[in-house]
């Protein structure tokens, strides 16, 4: 098996994984959880996709609400100081980022004449 | 603003925001696909999946790049919070446009080959040890998953599952995909292009982008510094006679967390400054219908009990207040979401 | 900090009419803006070349002597219009595939090919038909090829996948286009170094790796870039092969 099989394998078995926590979730879990989820059957099938990927997201957060573990204040604070990162990352990383691109680009050689190194050595055949 | 969750709680204005919103990228497709091969005087024309994966592929940048000005714009410029509202959707039909740039892609360059097209995808060029050549594609395959996860978990249900500080640190996954995006091009197409037209407009949306993001920033902290408070047993907020009716002052508190101090008819009350939809700043709302309301989804609260009127469900945290004089100071301990604290209840002519 | 004490707009109710104009006026730049940069891009695009199928010249079939190089070449005994006696034709398979399972056997033979032409200015390519309808043995007597040697060379260009480049693909070479190319080179596809200047009347030159080998790994990493190598050129016919020496492969600055 090459790299790219592996990669791809693992992601089918991440998504496989996925899909059963999906069922389970979908099935059981969310109607446990989250009242607004009750008699609400329609939405369901919009957050397939999103659980075959942060399936274990979702096993940690079903824990924290079955558990009792989720605080309520850790929900009204929100990341906003990364605003601040963001507003200087993204606009530093923009100009390396083309900067370097651009510095790459290569002009076509046509001056560059073909030049002879050595006379032929045989007439083979 | 659930009651039971439905696909899209669909409104006028989310109409109107997609109307044009399509219109827009359709419009942009359109032009690209059918008017633009008439004008470009090719010997040859350029073969329709490549025409077709570029026309996509820009629709997506440009797409991405429009939905990233608006949160500063909006931040710096409160007019522009509409653009903000159904921002969410602009964010899907993106993923789908760049969802169909990657299929022309895969379709065309990497099919044709005895090997597997999403296994020719990952092995084709394994040159990673160099900047020009470097695989490129390895960018659009992160902003596409990072697009697709984004759009995944747009629902209001996994804002409420994961809480709105996961789901939007998740969803900050947006900026390392848009450098991922310019990385893409400026590795890829960029490198050929001889015509810089592309150059000129891809340059010039990625620093528009990054300086907004710079000045909206800056702005933040300014507004940080001027309503930041030092550690104490009870806060000073203001005095009272700076407050008006119907309006917030919004106060950062030691532990990180923010305030909003409300007057509502002549009576001050307290609640969290984050909207428990997805922590929009509450403070920088006002109060309508005697309910405070979110200035970007228009969730609302009884500014009393932080609770949203039946038969919503959401609540947010409450603080105590109290007056010394005319100033007006707040408790940093928040309450539990939904507790009731009285109002105070200011005298006559203690405020504008 | 200031207060927003302008118009506020709540998303399920109407918006305020002190907003409308503001409003409108965005949808207006943003529809507009949309596509004025679909137009402004989609036709700032470069000019592709002049590479193609030509499945106008209808299915080609001609006879010649089989030569691996190891990239299979057919020496043209017997031609026709658009493939004249003389030429030495590159062969390739359908796609990303190559013939040489098909041809191996028939080095040095008199072989009837068939299928359809790829063209590029001076550069050309016969895509072969399936199994044997693509490559046969034929009758009659095998004409001796001649090889000259031109000596090493040092040139400057770029090495393509030849069949994108002859115009299976358009666009069929530059960076945006490594990935496939490494991809056909890969499945053995005939790659071709476009010469900064001809070399010896010719822009285009089969190349391959020393000794009679195929594409060294090494060159992969070099593909589709502006780089000067240097290498053994030999004259097969009216086509030119260059022997790559990998270790003198460097990209231009």
């Amino acid at each position: 098996m090459n790299q790219a099989e592996a990669i791809l394998l693992g992601l089918r078995i991440w998504g496989s994984i996925g899909a059963v926590i999906a069922a389970m979730f979908l099935t059981i879990g969310m109607d446990r959880i989250d009242d607004d989820a009750r008699d609400a059957y329609i939405f369901r099938p919009l957050l397939i996709p999103s659980i075959l990927v942060i399936w274990p997201l979702v096993l940690w957060r079903w824990y924290l609400y079955e558990s009792g573990h989720e605080h309520w204040a850790r929900r009204y604070d929100p990341p906003r100081k990364a605003h601040f990162y963001v507003g200087w990352v993204l606009p530093v990383g923009i100009c390396l980022i083309i900067l370097t691109g651009l510095s790459q680009r290569q002009t076509w050689p046509a001056e560059t004449a073909p030049v002879q190194l050595s006379e032929p050595t045989e007439i083979s055949q | 603003m659930s009651v039971k969750y439905i696909p899209v709680q669909w409104n006028w204005n989310k109409y109107i925001y997609d109307a044009v919103m399509l219109l827009g990228a359709g419009l942009f497709l359109y032009v690209f696909l059918y008017a633009a091969p008439g004008i470009l005087s090719h010997e040859r024309p350029i073969n329709a999946q490549v025409h077709n994966a570029r026309a996509f592929g820009a629709c997506a940048f440009v797409m991405l790049t429009v939905i990233l000005c608006i949160g500063p714009l909006a931040r710096l410029d409160p007019r522009f919070l509409p653009l903000l509202y159904n921002r969410r959707h602009f964010g899907v039909m993106t993923a789908f446009v760049a969802i169909t740039h990657a299929g022309y892609i895969v379709d065309w360059y990497f099919a044709f080959s005895a090997s597997n097209k999403y296994e020719a995808l990952l092995f084709a060029n394994t040159s990673y040890g160099q900047l020009a050549g470097f695989p490129f594609e390895v960018f659009g395959i992160f902003a596409l998953f990072t697009l697709i996860l984004l759009a995944a978990t747009s629902h209001d249900f996994w804002m409420k599952f994961l809480s709105p500080p996961v789901w939007k640190r998740i969803h900050y996954l947006i900026y390392p995909a848009y450098l991922s995006v310019v990385a893409h091009v400026s590795f890829g197409i960029l490198q050929d292009q001889q015509n810089h037209v592309f150059t000129a407009i891809f340059v010039g949306g990625a620093l528009a982008v990054g300086v907004l993001h710079l000045l909206a920033a800056l702005k933040d902290r300014r507004t940080d510094a001027a309503t930041s408070t030092a550690a104490a047993d009870w806060v000073e907020v203001c005095d009272v006679a700076e407050m008006n009716d119907g309006f917030a002052k919004i106060r950062l508190l030691a532990n990180g967390e923010r305030v909003a101090v409300y007057l509502n008819e002549g009576r001050l009350s307290a609640i969290s400054n984050s909207c428990a939809h997805q922590n929009g700043p509450l403070g920088e709302g006002r109060i309508i219908d005697c309910l405070v309301t979110c200035p970007w989804h228009g969730f609302q609260y009884d500014v009393t009990n932080g609770r949203s009127p039946a038969p919503f469900t959401e609540k947010v945290p409450t603080y105590n207040l109290k007056m010394d004089g005319t100033a007006v100071f707040v408790d940093p301990r928040a309450n539990p979401p939904g507790t009731y604290v009285e109002p105070l209840r200011l005298r006559d002519g203690t405020t504008s | 900090m200031k207060q927003n004490r302008g118009p506020f707009f709540v998303g399920y109710l109407p918006a305020p009419e002190a907003l409308r104009g503001f409003l409108l006026a965005v949808c207006v730049l943003f529809v507009a803006g949309l596509a004025g940069f679909g137009l402004a891009i989609g036709v700032a695009q470069d000019d592709p070349g002049d590479g193609a199928f030509r499945f106008d010249y209808g299915r080609q079939t001609v006879t010649g002597v089989v030569e691996l190089t190891p990239y299979p070449l057919l020496r043209v005994t017997e031609g026709n219009e658009h493939i004249p006696a003389g030429h030495t034709l590159i062969l390739a398979g359908t796609g990303k595939t190559n013939v040489e399972s098909r041809a191996i056997p028939l080095e040095g033979q008199l072989a009837q090919v068939s299928g359809v032409m790829l063209q590029r200015g001076a550069l050309d390519m016969l895509q072969l038909r399936g199994g044997r309808n693509g490559i046969s043995a034929a009758e009659g007597a095998v004409t001796p090829m001649e090889t000259v040697s031109l000596g090493r060379w040092k040139l400057a260009g770029e090495i393509c996948d030849g069949k994108c480049l002859a115009g299976a693909m358009r666009p069929g070479r530059g960076l945006a286009h490594k990935a496939c190319a490494n991809l056909c080179l890969l499945g053995k596809v005939p790659p071709v170094f476009v010469s900064s200047q001809p070399v010896e009347g010719s822009e285009f030159l089969l190349i391959t790796g020393p000794d009679g080998t195929h594409l060294p790994e090494k060159a992969y990493h070099y593909v589709a870039q502006f780089v000067s190598l240097e290498g053994e050129v030999e004259r097969r016919g009216d086509l030119l092969v260059l022997r790559l020496d990998p270790e003198t492969l460097e990209v231009l600055q």
